[in-house]
């Protein structure tokens, strides 16, 4: 107990004596441990959100969508029929990917929307209504409308509001009455479900497409995408026709990684930070005990010389630091306890579901473990050394444990800097040292470079993006009537002063199957054309140019052990053909299904073929919404809009013309005509048109919907980016200091002579930064390299973040000036180095 | 009479500890003239070494003023007396001070390289010198700890007077040799002033100072005596010590 006590007295000596050097340590436990443990306890308390939802609305397990036009009854006895699920029903909603609405900005944003009635919702999900205002009030409002809690939480919206949803040039606004949870279509970053009334449902119906809803439940293991596909093929075959194209599915898994998935994995994110963080402190522990043992090594020999045992010594080391680290680990706890709920509060937020979960302590219980058992080991391991100092040789200073190798940097070969040359000397002599300063500026630079690269790309422009995401991101996407001609619209289009390109595609209609591979459903890309795409580049190979070829992603690619040379088959309903892989492209869209194919190559494998959709790119400055309103206006009209056009106001020739309009309307919808023109004769009148103005079934804005979709990840790619490369900038700073502070005790007497000699601190500071420099070159040029290495690994399954290595070279040269100015102004205590004190000592 | 190298004016030095002043040198004026070998004596506690370390530009006075030829450098912050002290001022020290992790030769060349560049003549100085003070070329390139004291001191000295210092500073430079390296070490110290080094050194050996051709007391921070002798060598010895025991008896030695 006595020896405790004086171990426990020799170790608080220590830590008042290096104060600021036992703060930095402190600040650095502090961020470790509310990172884990916040992070932790965040990952923990979103790990509610899913059953929680599941639970709290009722829903199916998984569901698929299909266009009610390509449904048949028949479909839910297959369903049912299938020994791997057990229990479904069929409900009905609007989907359409064509919707906008009026953001805060007054500003039109596109936004996936789906619509359905209470009665509709009540058959796939039970969730209850949330709602501040009254019964009467409620009854009283125009246009109701029941939103998911998203829209409450990230987009501010709340009951009374006004929400505008816009389609082609018409304008529908709804009054929030309340929220509710669901679990399909929860987010405006993927769809937005809304329930409205039977009223403006059958409004909506009349221009937005209408889907089957079917949800079922499945036993567990037999299910997800594998029961999709299955389906689909058996929904194809009994209809004779691909469903595959007209129906969308979101499998248990799907629901689940949707929820909580985005927040998870950015919290792994700071268990990784706070992992960085903690070996940093281990190489700082280590370079403090170093220049203690050092510094303090003949009061070593005089406490063992009056009795005191190595081990009770290297005991006194590591209750130093479990002291320091514990303070640490009180104020970090302080902090997660602050930080874990606002985590898990994001978490709800970007989920759109509450957690119903409060701060857990086993998190921060292990956490605390964790870090106390870690500092405790390495300071052991370190202090332990002070073993090899019995008292005699602790009182010559640790004479004898000197190894006099080979002389490095002799002075006599000087040729310029003598302070350069010095520095060297003093790297090699503290080589282990440098070793451990070398791992933490490594981990350090790889942290901010991959951060930095992130940053600037989920900051940067959109096409960046959809270069990384393989797919084509022109300005408007436009989704043509099934009557219509791609190409000969696509070449009136191009005659439009503001448009600079249009590009006939496939829209997402026609779906492959691989049935070498589990028959997964493949996503074609087809283009006549690929040199025309200007977001699509292969990675390896080239682009398909006949119609025997396609290029797969590298995902796929990887997932089925397939190369550049090798064929894949692809089925389509009844017809079977090979293709050779010429390229791969990088891409984590679609789950890497995407498959980039010919139009030529398309019509081969489904003869009837033909393009439906244009990309189409404008001009540099011209707005896209004041164009697809243009289009819309000309090309857009629909046969619910020719009903909605009818006025009492309006002359006899405008009616009459509305009245052609509606025929023409009728016969395109119903009987496949792809072009009428007419002429009346009213008495010298001669009326005239054509059906040009049913061209367009919808205009998607492409890069609205991007920033929608991609916007609140981005910010938080952002954000989060941008933390981790302050918290390395910081870590770095630190280790500087306390390298320099405990440099500078360890060679005090060295100092004090040069500073005797006539060397200024100056001198002896800048020989302090230099002496440091080879281990900084090598750590940032490892680390970029690790970084850039891993961010093309990364990339290469995900997609291609383009790497500007410029840019990246210069972040490399600011860290090193930061480095070197770092150690300058850490080696500042050379300054108090008196002379006179070292000779009179 | 030769002219002064460095005067002080009214210098003090007054040191606190623990709020309790301690006034080690009082309005002292001194002139240190070139040439010289001006050794400082006095009891333990009498100033000497803070007078040699203001002297030579190591420590700051409290008050008065440092004269360094007609140069106040009484005002100079650290970096740069440190600039003069390597432009001007050799030391040799009591401990030596030689740094452990560097060879003999480094030892001299880190000092010299800080004043000097040419780093090409200055190998051939440091080495003539070196063999001029008795150190074998198979030393030149062995760690301090594996010389013995005698060995290390007339590197010291090397690394001293390597920059041809206008003045030489030494504390005690034999205080810790034994009697044969102490006579080799002060036969160096001879021979630089009869080259003409200025030398000023403290010592509480009477065999040391008589090495010098001047001699000055201190008790209690000031000046209260001073001897002259002539040149080492070119008097009778005896009467030379007889003559400084003398100086050194009425000032309470």
């Amino acid at each position: 107990m006595i020896v405790m006590n004086k171990i426990l007295r020799l170790s608080w000596a220590n830590i008042k004596k290096h104060k600021l050097e036992s703060i930095a340590l402190m600040i650095l436990v502090m961020l470790c441990m509310m990172l884990c443990a916040s992070a932790f306890g965040g990952i923990i308390g979103l790990k509610n959100i899913f059953p929680n939802m599941m639970k709290n609305t009722g829903s199916y397990e998984n569901y698929v969508l299909i266009t009610e036009k390509d449904f048949d009854d028949k479909f839910i006895d297959i369903l049912k029929e299938d020994d791997r699920v057990e229990d479904c029903a069929r409900s009905e909603a609007l989907y359409s990917m064509s919707t906008n609405y009026l953001n805060a900005l007054g500003k039109e944003q596109s936004m996936y929307m789906c619509f359905i009635t209470q009665e509709n919702e009540a058959k796939i999900q039970h969730s209850p209504m949330e709602t501040k205002l009254s019964d009467s009030e409620i009854a009283a409002m125009e246009h109701p409308i029941y939103m998911p809690y998203s829209v409450r939480d990230s987009m501010n919206y709340k009951e009374g509001d006004k929400f505008e949803m816009i389609y082609g040039t018409r304008k529908f606004t709804f009054t929030v009455a309340g929220f509710y949870d669901t679990a399909l279509f929860d987010t405006p970053n993927s769809i937005l479900k809304m329930i409205v009334s039977e009223s403006d449902y059958h409004v909506l119906e009349a221009i937005l497409d209408k889907y089957v809803v079917l949800g079922f439940n499945d036993f567990k293991g037999k299910g997800g995408t594998e029961l999709f596909n299955d389906m689909l093929k058996e929904f194809s075959d009994y209809s004779g026709k691909d469903i595959s194209g007209s129906a969308l599915g979101i499998t248990y898994e799907g629901l689940k990684m949707g929820v909580t998935y985005t927040a998870e994995l950015l919290l792994k994110f700071l268990i990784v930070m706070s992992a960085v963080i903690i070996v940093c402190v281990a190489v700082m522990i280590r370079f403090r005990i170093a220049g203690d043992i050092s510094e303090q090594i003949v009061s070593i020999g005089v406490l063992e010389g009056l009795g005191y045992k190595s081990t009770d010594i290297t005991l006194s080391y590591v209750l130093e630091y479990i002291l320091i680290s514990l303070a640490g680990i009180i104020l970090g706890t302080g902090l997660s306890l602050l930080v874990t709920p606002a985590l898990i509060s994001v978490g709800e937020i970007v989920s759109g579901h509450p957690s119903g979960s409060s701060v857990s302590s086993m998190p921060i219980a292990v956490t605390v473990a964790v870090i106390l058992a870690f500092v405790a080991f390495i300071s052991f391991i370190r202090a332990f050394k002070v073993r090899n100092y019995p008292p005699v040789r602790a009182f010559r200073k640790g004479q004898g444990d000197h190894r006099f190798g080979k002389e490095h940097f002799p002075l006599r070969k000087t040729k310029k800097s003598v302070h350069l040359r010095l520095a060297m000397k003093g790297f090699l002599k503290n080589f282990k040292q440098n070793l451990g300063l070398t791992l933490c500026v490594t981990i350090s630079t790889i942290t901010i470079v991959v951060c930095f690269v992130m940053f600037n790309f989920f900051s940067g422009d959109m096409n960046a993006i959809a270069v990384s995401a393989g797919v084509e991101l022109s300005d408007l996407r436009v989704e043509l009537m099934n009557t219509s001609d791609a190409y000969a619209f696509a070449e009136e289009l191009v005659e439009i002063p503001e448009i600079r390109k249009a590009v006939p595609t496939s829209g997402f209609t026609t779906y492959l199957t691989a049935p070498d591979y589990n028959n997964d459903l493949m996503i074609p890309v087809a283009l006549d054309d690929f040199s025309e795409a200007e977001n699509i580049f292969p990675s390896e190979g080239r682009f398909p140019e006949h119609d025997n070829e396609v290029m797969i992603t590298n995902m796929y690619a990887k997932l089925c052990k397939l190369k550049t040379g090798d064929s894949i088959t692809l089925d389509n309903v009844n017809v079977r053909r090979k293709y050779v892989i010429t390229g791969l492209v990088t891409s984590a869209t679609n789950g890497g299904m995407n498959l980039y194919i010919t139009m030529d190559g398309m019509k081969r494998i489904v003869p009837t073929y033909k393009p439906d959709t244009i990309e189409i790119y404008l001009n540099e400055g011209v707005d896209a919404d004041e164009i697809r309103y243009s289009l819309t206006e000309k090309y857009g009209r629909s046969v619910a809009d020719v009903a909605q056009d009818r006025s009492d106001s309006e002359s006899y020739e405008e009616r009459i013309r509305n009245e052609a309009e509606r025929k023409i309307a009728e016969i395109m919808a119903n009987y496949g005509v792809t072009h009428v023109e007419y002429a009346i004769q009213s008495g010298d009148t001669v009326i005239k048109g054509n059906s040009d103005g049913f061209i367009i079934k919808s205009i998607m804005n492409v890069r609205s919907i991007m920033e929608t979709q991609l916007g609140a990840i981005s910010i938080g790619i952002a954000v989060l980016t941008t933390l981790f490369m302050i918290i390395s900038v910081f870590v770095v700073m630190i280790i500087l200091f306390i390298l320099m502070e405990s440099t500078i005790r360890k060679q005090r007497k060295e100092f004090g002579i040069m500073k005797g000699i006539g060397y200024t601190s100056r001198e002896l500071m800048l020989q302090l930064a230099f002496r440091i420099m080879p281990a900084a070159l090598f750590s940032v040029a490892a680390g970029t390299a690790v970084g850039v290495s891993l961010l093309k690994l990364l990339t290469s399954y995900i997609g291609k973040v383009s790497v500007n290595m410029p840019v990246v070279i210069i972040l490399d040269v600011i860290l090193l000036v930061f480095c070197f100015g770092c150690a300058y102004i850490g080696a500042r205590k050379i300054k108090k180095i008196s002379v006179c004190e070292l000779m009179t000592e | 009479m030769s002219s002064s190298i460095l005067h002080t004016e009214k210098l003090c030095k007054t040191f606190s500890n623990g709020g309790v002043q301690q006034h080690v040198i009082k309005n002292l004026d001194i002139e240190i003239r070139e040439k010289d070998f001006t050794v400082i004596m006095g009891a333990s506690g009498s100033g000497k070494s803070t007078l040699l370390y203001a002297l030579s530009g190591m420590d700051k006075p409290t008050l008065g003023k440092v004269f360094f030829g007609n140069e106040d450098i009484s005002g100079y912050s650290n970096d740069q007396l440190a600039v003069f002290r390597r432009k001007n001022c050799g030391f040799v020290f009591q401990s030596i001070y030689l740094l452990e992790n560097m060879t003999v030769f480094d030892n001299i060349m880190t000092g010299a390289l800080v004043a000097q560049k040419n780093s090409t003549e200055l190998v051939k100085k440091v080495g003539d010198l070196l063999k001029k003070v008795g150190i074998k070329e198979e030393i030149w390139k062995k760690y301090p700890n594996q010389l013995s004291g005698g060995e290390c001191q007339r590197v010291g000295i090397v690394r001293a007077v390597i920059n041809d210092p206008k003045i030489l500073f030494a504390d005690e430079p034999t205080g810790s040799l034994n009697s044969a390296s102490s006579r080799d070490v002060l036969d160096i110290f001879t021979e630089l002033h009869s080259k003409g080094q200025s030398i000023v050194m403290i010592t509480h050996d009477i065999k040391t100072a008589l090495r010098g051709n001047r001699v000055i007391f201190l008790s209690d921070g000031a000046i209260v005596g001073e001897y002259e002798m002539p040149i080492y060598g070119t008097d009778d010895l005896k009467k030379r010590r007889d003559g400084l025991q003398d100086f050194l008896d009425g000032m309470g030695w």
